[in-house]
C-alpha cells in the first residue's frame, strides 16, 4: 500500500522547528526528514517529544550512518498524532572525531541505542553516562560498520578503490563482481596501495605453521 | 595486542597473576571504570555481593548474561551483558545483494523468522516504490499471523516454564508444532523459513497447507480457550505475575518499547494500524491493551492477540484474491540511490529497518531495529527490590530472542 505524507504536518514542522534545519523539511514517500546539525539535536529532539501539538513521544529507531565522507546520526520517530514517521538526520559529524549530543535525559532508552552507535561507529554520545562497548568485546580496537573497516571479501573490490562513497554510485553498466578473493588477514585488515598487507585485522586468525618448520621440530 | 598490557593481581587468589580477567571478582578492580554507570554499579556497599547468571542459564532464552547486584535474595541493580550471538548481520547485508539480505535476517528472531526475513523486502520494496500482487500480501498476511499464534504459544509456555509449571510449555509446542507442519508444507522449512521475496513470495499456497490450515482452524479457538483455562486461573501462577514487574506508560515510552510490554501499559500502539503496511487497513481487527503494565497483563495480552490473530487469518482465507504471488522484477536487483524506513509489528514488538541504497545492487546502509534488544533494558528498572528467583518471570514476561538482540 503506497502512502503520501500529511501536507499540514511537513509545513508545521518547518515552521515550528525551521530555525534549526538544515534544508528544508523534506516528505519522502510516507516520512518526513528533517536535517540538523549535530549541535541542535537536544533543542530539536526536546521540541518533538513535548510540544503539545506535535508529541513524538515514541522512539522508533536510533542508529548511527558512515556515509563514507561524515558520519550521521539519525532518529525515526512517531506521534500518535500524525500517522507519518519522522525522520531526524543529524548530519555532518566529522568522521576522526564524531560527536553528538544524548538524548538520554528525554529517552532513558535510548542509552543502549547509542552504546550500539558507539559500539559499531565510534560516535561519542555526550552526556550518556554508560557509553561503553555493547557487542563487541571491551578490549576491542576497531569501529565494524564504519566504511573503511574492510572485511576480507572486501579484497574483490580491488585495493585502490578506497572508501565507498555513498554520493558517488557505481558508473552506470558497472557491476561490482562477486566476493571471490578471501585473504587471511582477517576483518579490518589495513592494505597498502598496490594491494600488500600492512596490518592485520582484529578478527585474524594465526596463519599456520609452515610444513618445514613443523617437520623439523618432530 | 593483548602481549603488552600490564598483569595484574587476581582477587580470586593473591597470589596469582592475570592477564585477561577470568572471573568477574578479576573483572572489577584492575580495569578502571570506564563510564559513570559502571562505577557506580561495581561499588559494593556493605552486605552486598555480585552474582553471575548466564551466559549459559536456560531461562535466559538464548545466550544473555546478567551480572546482578544483591543484598540477600533481593535485587539491587542489573547490568545485563550483550553480544554473545552477535555476528555482524548488519554488515553482512552489506556484502550481499539485496536477495541475499532476506536469508541473512531470517535468523534474527528464530521464533518467529516471517517477520524479520520479512525487513529488507519491505525496505527495498519502498525503496523501489514496487506495488506487490495482492495475493502475494495476502498470503504475506496469512503466513505473519500464523507464525504469530505459533510464537505467542510458545512464549506462554515459556513464561509458566520459567515459572516452574512444566505442563503449559507441552500445549504451546503442540500447537506450534501443528502451524511449523504448515508452514513447512507451504514454504519447505520448518524454522528459517526464507519464504518472504521482494515483489512477492516464493510459492503459492498448495494443497497440503491449506488441508492442514482448515483442519487446525476448526480447533484452535478451542485450543486457546484450553489454554488460558489452564493458566488464568492459576493461582500460583497468578500470585507470580500480577503485580510483578510493573511498567508505568511514561516509562515504557521513555525506553523506547514496544509490542505486548508497550500495549500492557495502555498505549495502543501496533504497528498494522499506527503506521498501517500489507493490506491491515482491509481488515477487522482490535489492539487489546491492559492497563496494569505487570506480568499478567502482558501474558493475557498474548492470549487476546492470539484470539484477534484467528480472526484475521479467518477473514484472509475468505478474501484471498486470484492472481500472481510475484510482481516481475529483475533477477539482478539494482535500487535507486535513497533512504527509507520500514517497519513491521512483530509478535515481540516493532521490528524497523532503515536502508540507505547507493544504487548498487547491495545495500549502502542496513540497520535492523529489533523490539527485543529495547524491551530488554526495562529489566534493570523491573527488578530492583526484587527476589532472584522473580527476575525470571520478569525476562520471560518481556520475551526476549537473543538472536535479533545480539544481531
Amino acid at each position: 500500500m503506497r502512502r503520501t505524507t500529511d501536507r499540514r504536518s511537513l509545513q508545521h514542522l518547518d515552521e515550528r522547528l525551521g530555525d534549526h534545519l538544515v534544508v528544508p523539511a523534506e516528505a519522502m514517500g510516507d516520512t518526513i526528514e528533517l536535517v540538523i546539525a549535530p549541535a541542535s539535536v537536544p533543542a530539536v529532539m526536546r521540541a518533538l517529544r513535548e510540544d503539545g501539538d506535535l508529541r513524538y513521544e515514541l522512539l522508533a529507531d536510533i542508529c548511527g550512518v558512515d556515509t563514507g565522507l561524515t558520519m550521521q546520526v539519525v532518529y525515526h520517530l512517531w506521534s500518535p498524532l500524525s500517522p507519518d514517521w519522522v525522520r531526524v538526520i543529524a548530519d555532518g559529524l566529522s568522521r576522526d572525531d564524531p560527536r553528538v549530543p544524548s538524548i538520554t535525559f528525554l529517552w532513558p532508552g535510548a542509552e543502549w541505542g547509542e552504546r550500539e552507535a558507539y559500539d559499531m561507529f565510534g560516535i561519542e554520545f555526550e552526556g550518556n553516562r554508560d557509553l561503553r562497548r555493547i557487542y563487541m568485546p571491551p578490549d576491542y580496537l576497531a569501529f565494524p560498520l564504519r566504511k573503511d573497516f574492510a572485511l576480507a571479501d572486501d579484497a574483490s573490490r580491488g585495493p585502490g578503490e578506497g572508501i565507498r562513497h555513498m554520493e558517488t554510485p557505481l558508473p552506470p553498466g558497472e557491476v561490482r563482481a562477486n566476493p571471490v578473493i578471501r585473504t587471511s588477514a582477517g576483518a579490518g585488515a589495513v592494505l597498502g596501495p598496490d594491494g600488500e598487507l600492512l596490518a592485520l585485522g582484529a578478527g585474524s586468525i594465526a596463519l599456520p605453521e609452515a610444513p618445514d618448520a613443523a617437520e623439523e621440530r618432530a | 595486542m593483548t602481549s603488552d598490557r600490564e598483569q595484574v593481581r587476581s582477587l580470586d587468589d593473591p597470589e596469582i597473576m592475570v592477564q585477561t580477567p577470568a572471573t568477574i571478582y578479576d573483572a572489577i578492580p584492575p580495569l578502571t571504570p570506564r563510564t559513570e554507570r559502571e562505577a557506580e554499579f561495581y561499588q559494593l556497599e556493605d552486605g552486598e555481593m555480585f552474582l553471575n547468571l548466564g551466559p549459559q542459564h536456560p531461562s535466559t532464552h538464548g545466550v544473555l548474561r546478567v551480572v546482578m547486584k544483591i543484598d540477600g535474595e533481593r535485587i539491587v541493580d542489573v547490568d545485563p551483558v550483550l553480544g554473545y550471538l552477535h555476528r555482524g548481520v548488519e554488515k553482512i547485508c552489506e556484502y550481499g545483494d539485496w536477495h541475499h539480505a532476506i536469508s541473512n535476517t531470517d535468523p534474527l528472531e528464530y521464533a518467529a523468522s516471517m517477520f524479520s526475513e520479512a525487513l529488507p523486502v519491505l525496505a527495498a520494496e519502498q525503496l523501489l516504490d514496487l506495488e506487490v500482487p495482492r495475493r502475494a500480501d495476502y498470503i504475506r498476511v496469512l503466513a505473519w499471523e500464523l507464525n504469530r499464534i505459533s510464537s505467542h504459544a510458545l512464549f506462554i509456555g515459556w513464561l509458566a516454564l520459567d515459572l516452574g509449571g512444566l505442563t503449559p510449555i507441552l500445549y504451546g509446542f503442540a500447537e506450534r508444532d501443528e502451524i511449523v507442519e504448515m508452514l513447512a508444507a507451504l514454504t519447505g522449512q520448518k524454522l528459517l523459513f526464507n519464504y518472504m521475496r521482494i515483489g512477492g513470495v516464493n510459492g503459492d499456497l498448495n494443497h497440503e497447507f491449506l488441508s492442514r490450515l482448515g483442519d487446525w482452524m476448526s480447533r484452535a479457538g478451542e485450543h486457546i480457550n484450553g489454554q488460558a483455562k489452564l493458566m488464568n486461573e492459576n493461582e500460583i501462577f497468578v500470585n507470580r505475575t500480577k503485580g510483578l514487574g510493573v511498567l508505568d506508560r511514561e516509562t515504557a515510552l521513555g525506553l523506547g518499547m514496544s509490542g505486548p510490554p508497550l500495549r500492557a501499559t495502555g498505549v495502543p500502539y501496533d504497528v498494522r494500524r499506527a503506521h498501517p503496511y500489507s493490506v491491515y487497513p482491509e481488515l477487522e481487527f482490535d489492539i487489546p491493551t491492559r492497563s496494569d503494565g505487570d506480568s499478567y497483563a502482558r501474558y493475557l495480552l498474548h492470549i487476546e492477540e492470539i484470539k484477534q490473530s484467528l480472526r484475521i487469518i479467518d477473514q484472509v482465507l475468505h478474501k484471498m484474491p486470484d492472481g500472481p504471488v510475484m510482481a516481475k522484477l529483475p533477477r539482478l536487483l539494482r535500487i535507486p540511490p535513497n533512504r527509507a524506513f520500514a517497519a513491521i509489528e512483530s509478535p515481540r514488538g516493532q521490528y524497523g529497518v532503515y536502508a540507505v541504497s547507493d544504487g548498487s545492487d547491495q545495500p549502502f546502509r542496513f540497520r535492523i531495529h529489533d523490539p527485543s534488544f529495547f524491551n530488554l533494558q526495562a529489566v534493570g528498572s523491573l527488578s530492583e527490590g526484587q527476589v532472584l528467583a522473580d527476575i525470571m518471570a520478569i525476562m520471560a514476561s518481556l520475551d526476549p530472542i537473543m538472536g535479533g538482540i545480539d544481531k
